[in-house]
């Protein structure tokens, strides 16, 4: 038998022994586990430990000394890299375009995934699927005409050149409807009927009740542009105009040899992300298993 | 008379909700994906590598050019030796782990879970400066740690040889933990009855796993496979900032050769052949996924 199943037995009849009883075989199955986790441990987190490492160096000591563990903390490259560089500019650049990428998915995909879920209308499912099948197109295969398009509008630089593009996505759509369709039709008959209109019956009933489903698509579409590369690199490429990670690689060639400021700069950037994966675990988890489906 | 549900009924008056709600996102769609995507496929018809001259039609010929040009074969080879390992790697490395974190007796189960987890939401050119600072020749952490095994120090991101492989092993870090969870959440799903009977059965450990776990996790595996082809096949952040698809094309990923071409030269008519055919080869993937495995996978559903 099991012996989850077993130890509520055991409890009863020995209200200790089920400490006792199995702890030398775990401990030596546990210890036999670690031979194997401990060496792949070390190998995912060898990067962070030498970009940490190297963030902390003073400047111009970069192979020295050859540790994976920091021996200095110099944190003025932090001060540096944000001071000397418009690392700050970045970080305030790639912030805008990330609140306003969150907020039009939840609107916009709010309103369209309402549609989808509580209005009929002919065509409805053709419709979504059309919406779908923007899933399985590449940016690589639609970059070009995109790239003219902003050109031809003359927003090369401009904000609106990072955000009016990633305003809408399928997979937010997709997400919501999910969650509205798991909203009881009765709370939205019974407001219809007293008057309520329809924009406010998405934002007082059904919005509040899939708060977790926008949750998971906020953090989605939030690391999304901050993480974005590609399209940044095109758009905007003045440097005052730059976000995170084409301003990170803007470093590659204006600091060639100062990788202390290069990692501190690293660091910075990397550590949002980390931080909303570490404090919205469950809703990360989730959201990302269910981009099984993206394609 | 039948009662009907207030929303089922045909209600003219909701037509024009309809219609404002949707519009938005359809006039975003219609300029920013579907428009494009028609650009694209009429762009790779025409001959346009000088911007400051009106495009003219030229039939199959970029088609003809891209095909009988060696950079795009080489790139192809490239992106499909990165595509395979990478996919195959972080495939098998994550079902090991993730068997390994699903052990009923393992101690500080999401501890490990966050830990492997962790480069899959580090930003890949966040992630591709320290690889370039790990592989350094000169004080590289990599060859530091090689030196310890007596093995001699490599050039790495510069040696044609061990350029590719360098990249394919950020692409692997990065992938490992997503693998892993996605496994996870299968080998849970799978009901202990099954593993009880084996056991009755007196199935050994390793005959267990090839017997019982392997095939019920297969539609797992196939949708990782998809996926991750998917995902590799479109390589370009961190190829852009380590090597920008050298040394001599060594590293040409298909995403890089377009970059290139499309906007440090300005072929923006190969650059769309180009991404016609990316196109094509990713919803061939895409559509072969959909029919074999479905939308979603059901034990997606239980994490």
């Amino acid at each position: 038998m099991d012996i989850q199943t077993f130890t509520p037995m055991i409890k009863i009849m020995h209200p200790h022994r089920h400490f006792i009883l199995p702890s030398r075989q775990k401990i030596m199955v546990n210890l036999a586990l670690l031979l194997f986790l401990i060496p792949s441990a070390m190998m995912i987190i060898t990067p962070f430990m030498w970009m940490i490492t190297s963030s902390l160096k003073e400047r111009g000591s970069i192979g020295e000394p050859p540790y994976l563990y920091p021996t200095t903390f110099d944190f003025s490259n932090y001060q540096e890299a944000l001071k000397d560089t418009p690392f700050a500019r970045y970080y305030f650049n790639t912030t805008i375009v990330a609140v306003a990428v969150v907020l039009s998915r939840i609107v916009i995909g709010g309103m369209a995934a309402y549609a989808f879920t509580f209005l009929k209308f002919k065509s409805r499912d053709a419709l979504f699927l059309l919406y779908l099948s923007t899933m399985m197109i590449p940016f690589y295969a639609i970059v070009i005409p995109i790239y003219l398009i902003v050109r031809d509008l003359h927003w090369f630089n401009t904000y609106q050149a990072l955000i009016v593009p990633r305003m809408v996505d399928a997979f937010a759509i997709l997400l919501l409807r999910q969650a509205f369709i798991a909203v009881p039709r009765d709370y939205i008959d019974a407001a219809r009927v007293d008057g309520a209109s329809h924009w406010s019956v998405l934002w007082r009933i059904v919005i509040p009740m899939s708060l977790s489903t926008v949750l998971t698509v906020a953090i989605f579409s939030f690391l999304f542009i901050w993480n974005d590369f590609f399209w940044p690199l095109l758009a905007a490429n003045e440097d005052k105009m730059r976000v995170i990670q084409t301003g990170l690689q803007a470093f590659n060639g204006r600091y060639n040899v100062e990788w202390t400021y290069w990692m501190a700069g690293t660091v910075i950037a990397t550590i949002p992300p980390i931080l909303i994966f570490l404090v919205a675990q469950k809703q990360f988890v989730s959201g990302l298993a269910r981009s099984g489906l993206r394609g | 008379m039948k009662w009907r549900p207030i929303l089922l009924r045909k209600r003219p008056r909701d037509l024009p909700t309809m219609f404002l709600f949707l519009l938005p996102s359809f006039l975003l769609f219609a300029v920013f994906s579907f428009y494009p995507m028609i650009a694209a496929i009429r762009l790779s018809f025409y001959k346009w590598d000088n911007l400051s001259v009106a495009p003219t039609f030229s039939g199959l010929n970029n088609y003809i050019q891209l095909f009988s040009n060696d950079r795009f074969w080489t790139s192809l080879r490239v992106t499909f030796l990165y595509t395979v390992v990478v996919t195959a790697f972080s495939i098998i490395l994550g079902l090991v782990l993730a068997v390994t974190l699903n052990h009923r007796w393992l101690f500080l189960k999401s501890f490990w879970r966050t830990l492997f987890f962790l480069p899959t939401v580090t930003p890949l050119v966040a992630a591709a400066m320290v690889w370039i600072l790990l592989f350094n020749p000169n004080f590289g952490y990599v060859n530091t740690f090689l030196g310890y095994l007596h093995i001699p120090r490599q050039t790495w991101l510069s040696n044609v040889n061990l350029a590719l492989p360098t990249i394919m092993t950020l692409g692997i870090w990065r992938r490992v933990g997503f693998t892993m969870i996605v496994y996870l959440a299968a080998l849970q799903a799978i009901p202990q009855e099954y593993y009880e009977s084996a056991r009755v059965d007196g199935a050994g450990a390793w005959q267990t796993f090839f017997h019982i776990t392997i095939p019920l996790i297969s539609p797992t595996t196939l949708m990782l496979v998809t996926l991750g082809l998917i995902d590799s096949f479109l390589v370009f952040d961190q190829v852009l900032v380590m090597t920008r698809g050298g040394p001599s094309d060594a590293t040409l990923s298909i995403g890089v050769f377009l970059y290139t071409s499309a906007f440090s030269f300005f072929k923006l008519d190969l650059g769309a052949t180009m991404s016609v055919v990316m196109l094509f080869i990713v919803a061939t993937i895409t559509i072969l996924q959909w029919r074999f495995i479905g939308f979603g996978t059901s034990e997606m559903e239980a994490i």
